[in-house]
């Protein structure tokens, strides 16, 4: 009697509010991962970053995270119809054009209040824009409808975050932590860096361990490499495909 | 015409769906009933007897005094839900639902969709007609057991054994019609028009063509509503451009739980500020994009108080969403996983641009 009388509660609340208004523990699909072909995608432990989740990019500057998201950035304008950039200020888009990113499907908007940020990321997630990158904070009360907008249309949404707020950490569901280990020089020239992305929290899968990034300053098809791993999928991280990067 | 007719009770009763299956009257003191439970109807209530009356024939009855306003917001969600199974769907309160089938393909799967519809929104299982006229399919929906359907080929066979207080006639005629020996439909079929008329006037001619099954009423077809508005009037009038910002936000907030309940988005907006001096000022945007919750709402309301600049203080605020988006494919597109298109990405980025600026969206051009 009591599930007969729950069914029927779920069925009114689902006639009311729509199909996806409730959901079935068991009934959930688990999170869809887009293969980004960057070193990241064995660190999520679904073999990319997840379809319909924020994922969070932290640390402090120059530590290699907008390198690769510019990557990511590049890699996404290629495989969907909109990719697009919050930008809160100070996001260079030409420093994209070594990753050779299709510009038909870059968007970028500036969102000089975080207000404006919160609103447009929102929208854009719930219109189903395919790739959305956060270059700033997001106010808490727009977490909510981003995330369930982002939800509902499968948006992959990165965010680039020196030191991200508690509500934002809280509302990512892969967060990965950049550390820089050390500048690499050559012939007395500064190339680039090394930098170790740990991943430091992972809602999709059991989280998996950490990265040694290399990431080459040089223009031209230098590439973000693995330098080393350690963690429990360490084993599965031979044949990693390099992805371009750019003079930053 | 082919008529479908679901009976659920009164949308009073529906109100409240923990007291099914016990006997319920609803009304208030000194008042007529408005609605009996099935259980309660037994005992020999009826709406429209006096509640004393009632409360004699059924003293463990639970009486529930009676909210229109709730009944009518579960008539517009019934109404809402079949609204695309048929082409011409009418709900009154006293929980009739008709759905005319004319021209529908496959009215079978119709019928089976409202009747799963009716049941998940009222809990019970309907009692289903099936028969050429609102008026028989009504009585054969009676006639049926609760989650079946009773099917009439011919009105006026089907008719001709019930009884004439079906007729809807006022007490008085249906004793007239006792005296004068007309206690079945069949019976007040088998004379003409003209000569009930003259003993009960145009109910009487009317009575004759439902019992002969001519159905002389047609259904009065539900429409979404195209038009909402909510207003406040200021006791004093308002200086404080927080305030009217505050009162526009609790207004968008009532107007966006209305859309909620209707499943549907605004696509025109209008905002009117009415001056101490009884002028008013007002304006007015289409929107590509429907607006349906409060964010969107007061983002373009809120956007126009803060650079607005009345010529006088503010008496009344109004804001009015004269052109709806049809109910129904606004929440399909809202609760569909994985809907987003081209179009629809366009469409936010253009809102966006109404929104904050057209600087706001900016495509490079990547040489």
């Amino acid at each position: 009697m009591q599930a007969q009388k729950l069914e029927v509660a779920i069925d009114s609340i689902r006639v009311r509010f729509g199909s996806q208004a409730l959901t079935r523990a068991a009934e959930l699909q688990p999170p869809q991962p887009w293969m980004s072909g960057t070193p990241v995608d064995h660190l999520t432990g679904i073999g990319g970053l997840p379809r319909g989740r924020l994922s969070l990019f932290t640390g402090s500057g120059t530590s290699g995270k907008l390198t690769l998201a510019l990557a990511l950035l590049a890699s996404a304008t290629r495989e969907f119809a909109h990719a697009v950039v919050i930008d809160g200020g100070g996001f260079d888009p030409w420093t994209l054009t070594s990753f050779s990113p299709e510009p038909g499907a870059l968007t970028i908007v500036r969102a000089p209040a975080p207000e404006i940020a919160g609103e447009a990321a929102a929208t854009l997630a719930r219109a189903g824009v395919g790739f959305l990158l956060l270059m700033s904070e997001i106010p808490e009360h727009w977490l909510g409808p981003l995330e369930s907008g982002a939800n509902r249309s499968g948006t992959v949404v990165v965010g680039v975050i020196e030191t991200p707020s508690r509500a934002l950490a809280h509302a990512s569901s892969f967060s990965l932590g950049f550390t820089r280990s050390e500048w690499v020089w050559e012939r007395g020239q500064l190339v680039g860096l090394r930098a170790l992305a740990r991943c430091v929290k992972n809602r999709v899968a059991p989280p998996v361990g950490e990265t040694e990034l290399e990431i080459c300053y040089r223009l031209g098809a230098q590439s973000v490499k693995e330098a080393s791993l350690w963690g429990p999928h360490a084993e599965g991280m031979g044949g990693v495909e390099p992805c371009a990067s750019a003079v930053v | 015409m082919r008529v479908c007719c679901g009976l659920i009770g009164h949308f009073e009763l529906a109100r409240r769906p923990d007291l099914y299956g016990t006997p319920v009257i609803v009304g208030r003191w000194d008042e007529h009933v408005v609605a009996a439970s099935e259980e309660a109807q037994a005992s020999g209530v009826l709406p429209g007897m006096a509640l004393r009356q009632a409360e004699h024939l059924c003293p463990q009855a639970t009486f529930v005094l009676p909210d229109e306003e709730a009944a009518a917001r579960i008539r517009e969600l019934v109404s809402a839900a079949l609204y695309d199974l048929a082409p011409v769907v009418e709900v009154r309160d006293e929980g009739i639902a008709w759905l005319d089938l004319s021209g529908v393909m496959n009215p079978g799967q119709s019928i089976r969709a409202a009747r799963h519809r009716l049941l998940k929104a009222i809990g019970r299982e309907p009692r289903l007609g099936l028969a050429p006229g609102p008026f028989s399919a009504r009585l054969a929906a009676a006639r049926a057991r609760p989650g079946r359907l009773l099917r009439v080929a011919d009105a006026r066979e089907f008719l001709a054994p019930l009884p004439s207080r079906e007729l809807p006639l006022d007490v008085e005629q249906r004793e007239r019609l006792d005296l004068l020996g007309l206690r079945t439909l069949g019976a007040v079929a088998a004379i003409g028009p003209r000569e009930l008329e003259s003993q009960l006037g145009r109910d009487g001619r009317h009575a004759v063509l439902l019992a002969r099954g001519f159905e002389p009423d047609p259904l009065e077809a539900w429409r979404p509503p195209l038009f909402t508005s909510a207003h406040r009037q200021f006791g004093e009038p308002v200086e404080d451009r927080e305030a009217l910002l505050f009162v526009a936000r609790a207004l968008c907030s009532d107007l966006a739980d209305e859309l909620g309940l209707r499943g549907a988005g605004a696509k025109y907006l209008r905002v009117r500020l009415v001056l101490e001096s009884t002028e008013s000022e007002q304006r007015e945007s289409l929107v590509r994009h429907p607006l349906s919750s409060t964010a969107e709402l007061f983002g373009l309301v809120g956007s126009w108080i803060k650079e607005w600049q009345p010529r006088a203080p503010i008496a009344e605020l109004w804001i009015e969403l004269p052109v709806l988006e049809a109910a129904g494919r606004r929440q399909l597109r809202l609760w569909a996983g994985g809907d987003g298109s081209s179009e629809e990405v366009i469409a936010a980025l253009e809102r966006i641009q109404e929104r904050f600026g057209h600087d706001v969206v900016w495509k490079p051009k990547l040489a």
